[in-house]
């Protein structure tokens, strides 16, 4: 379970990223959230594993408090948190293995790890990642030879070798064409229903976040304008968050 | 109130002060002109001077004729007695004392038979010491014999039961042609300096590898400590900067002597400052978002730097490297002149010998090397990026 109580980010430059914001995500959820560009989103997702510090607030995941936890215990709670991104972060040089592996530097040994050595049963957990995405084939292509629908794979690999409980996309789609957006939603879907991971995704198209979330938040301006089921977004709550002179455009 | 100011009129104020920028930036032409001494239509005048040397530079002591020598030794006791004397042939090539033996201070002839018709002949002693000491020359006429007058001086007596001996060198130029004594010179020289530059390259890097992420904003982060060595960082790079190659050289040849190691020491200094800041300036245009990502997934900060900072700048490392190893071959022949061995120095020495053809020969070899470096490095870079 992970309560976020009173969340608040002001950047250095006084914008107001996040603004008491506060909910809690049940285990097993597909938590959305939806909302304009520069509403929070972003900022709300990286301030749980701390990529960005928050100005106040808690963040408890199973009890323990993220927000307090020193650099050390932050690097063993992060191995617990899975992140993709919008722009996929491979390492575009690197083969696809290498990119895969990277997601398990958080469990292994620091030192033989700069060496490239990894042990035999995360190389095997690597090659299953890679099969449950369906990419093995390309394990030994450079990264960036892949399309971008595949590079996303790659991302969600990665963030399997983690086994985490809980995680993060932050706009895992926004760089796609509608099509393999599809595809890239359903693999998360498929370890958010097949391995109970709980999952937070950042959405910018409702209708995608209708037909994958089991609840939505919505964020405008970094205050939460809506907690609830896909379905109880109506016209009304629509133009609340999007404002009025937004249309809905579908996406199937 | 006029709210449009930049429809107003200049003030002559404006004016005047415009004029008075306009004579003083003529008047420092003016002044700059005289204190340089210029005086352009002597290119043209003076240019016969230049003919002779461009000339030989033109035409580089590239190829020789080689040459051949030929000699004869006899015996030849001074005083007599004091060795064996030599037994002289009938027939064949040989030499051919007037008296078998004799004393110091006297004056014989030698004479030459049967030997290579129109050659020249240099006489030596051969001392029992293992000196040799000069004596006269000759030429053989047509039908290979020849006839000098050779002093005794006292230095050629018998030391100690070892008596001199009379060497009769023949020398001639042989038909075909050979490299140059100049051109094997600058090739091992030219081949010492590539190889000076490559050995102040990888110093420069092995030093400047670390050294460069000290000076990446985005490996030090923004916390206290890593400001201050970013700063400091910087600041050395710069002031390195700032020192140039031939100071450098002059340095290093009065601490480690003339010659190619205060030349790689010096080019090593000046290639880590430059390196150095080329390599931060390429970690901080890297894409952060996979250090991003591997510290999301509980990486510490060594291994975000080895799995997602290495592998984007390792390419333009290597291309920076090899550009630097281009830009050494180029400094070395300067740093030669002050001291730094290689090419330089032997260009230098021939200068200064005013054997502009052979100092020809060793300005065409760096004109080739750095030509084939240059190729060689751009087609190296243009697969690494």
């Amino acid at each position: 379970m992970l309560e976020i109580k009173n969340l608040t980010k002001v950047y250095d430059d006084g914008t107001v990223a996040l603004d008491n914001v506060s909910f809690t995500v049940q285990d097993g959820e597909f938590l959305v959230i939806i909302g304009l560009s520069g509403s929070g989103k972003s900022t709300l997702l990286r301030c749980i594993n701390r990529l960005i510090e928050p100005t106040s607030g808690q963040i408890i995941l199973d009890g323990v408090d993220i927000t307090a936890a020193s650099p050390a215990e932050l690097r063993r709670i992060r191995r617990d948190i899975g992140m993709i991104f919008q722009h996929f972060n491979l390492v575009k040089r690197s083969t696809v293995m290498r990119n895969v592996l990277a997601g398990r530097l958080g469990y292994v040994n620091p030192w033989l790890s700069l060496l490239g050595i990894f042990p035999k049963e995360d190389k095997e957990r690597a090659w299953k990642a890679l099969e449950l995405v369906g990419i093995a084939e390309k394990a030994y292509n450079r990264a960036d030879a892949l399309s971008g629908g595949q590079q996303q794979r790659v991302g969600i690999a990665r963030a399997l070798m983690q086994e985490p409980k809980l995680l993060l996309a932050d706009e895992p789609v926004s760089a796609l064409d509608p099509a393999t957006s599809h595809s890239v939603l359903k693999y998360i879907e498929l370890i958010n229903r097949e391995r109970g991971v709980t999952v937070m995704c950042s959405l910018h198209f409702l209708s995608l976040a209708r037909t994958y979330a089991t609840r939505i938040i919505a964020l405008k301006d970094g205050k939460m304008m809506f907690d609830g089921l896909p379905e109880e977004i109506d016209d009304q709550r629509f133009k609340e968050i999007y404002g009025e002179e937004a249309v809905r455009v579908e996406v199937n | 109130m006029d709210n449009q100011p930049w429809k107003k009129s200049p003030s002559p104020w404006k004016y005047g002060r415009s004029a008075l920028l306009a004579v003083v930036i003529i008047a420092a032409y003016i002044y700059s002109f005289r204190v340089t001494e210029l005086d352009l239509p002597r290119l043209v005048t003076d240019f016969p001077k230049a003919v002779p040397i461009l000339q030989d530079f033109l035409t580089p002591d590239v190829l020789a004729r080689g040459e051949q020598t030929e000699s004869y030794v006899i015996n030849y006791p001074v005083p007599c007695g004091s060795g064996q004397e030599a037994e002289i042939p009938d027939s064949g090539p040989r030499i051919v004392p007037s008296v078998p033996c004799s004393d110091p201070k006297t004056t014989i002839t030698v004479e030459g038979f049967d030997l290579r018709p129109d050659t020249k002949v240099q006489l030596r002693w051969l001392l029992p010491d293992g000196r040799r000491l000069r004596s006269a020359r000759a030429t053989t006429d047509g039908n290979g014999h020849f006839n000098v007058e050779v002093e005794i001086r006292p230095i050629v007596a018998a030391k100690e039961g070892n008596i001199s001996q009379l060497e009769a060198e023949l020398q001639w130029e042989s038909t075909g042609l050979m490299p140059s004594e100049a051109l094997k010179i600058t090739f091992a020289k030219i081949v010492e300096t590539v190889f000076m530059a490559l050995m102040a390259t990888t110093f420069a890097c092995l030093v400047a590898f670390p050294v460069g992420f000290l000076g990446a904003r985005n490996i030090m982060g923004t916390g206290p400590v890593g400001t201050v060595v970013y700063y400091i960082a910087r600041t050395i790079f710069n002031l390195m900067r700032s020192i140039e190659a031939l100071v450098m050289a002059v340095m290093f040849a009065i601490w480690l002597g003339f010659g190619p190691f205060a030349g790689v020491m010096a080019m090593t200094v000046v290639t880590v400052a430059s390196l150095s800041k080329l390599f931060s300036e390429a970690i901080e245009s890297i894409d952060p978002g996979p250090m991003e990502a591997i510290v999301a997934a509980g990486g510490n900060r060594l291994q975000a730097i080895v799995y997602a900072v290495f592998p984007q700048v390792i390419p333009p490392f290597i291309a920076f490297a090899i550009y630097h190893w281009d830009i050494n071959v180029r400094i070395s022949t300067i740093i030669g002149f002050v001291g730094g061995g290689g090419i330089g120095l032997q260009l230098q020495t021939w200068i200064n010998q005013l054997a502009y053809n052979k100092a020809g020969t060793a300005v065409w070899a760096i004109v080739i090397v750095v030509t084939i470096l240059d190729n060689l490095s751009s087609q190296i870079r243009k697969r690494l990026v």
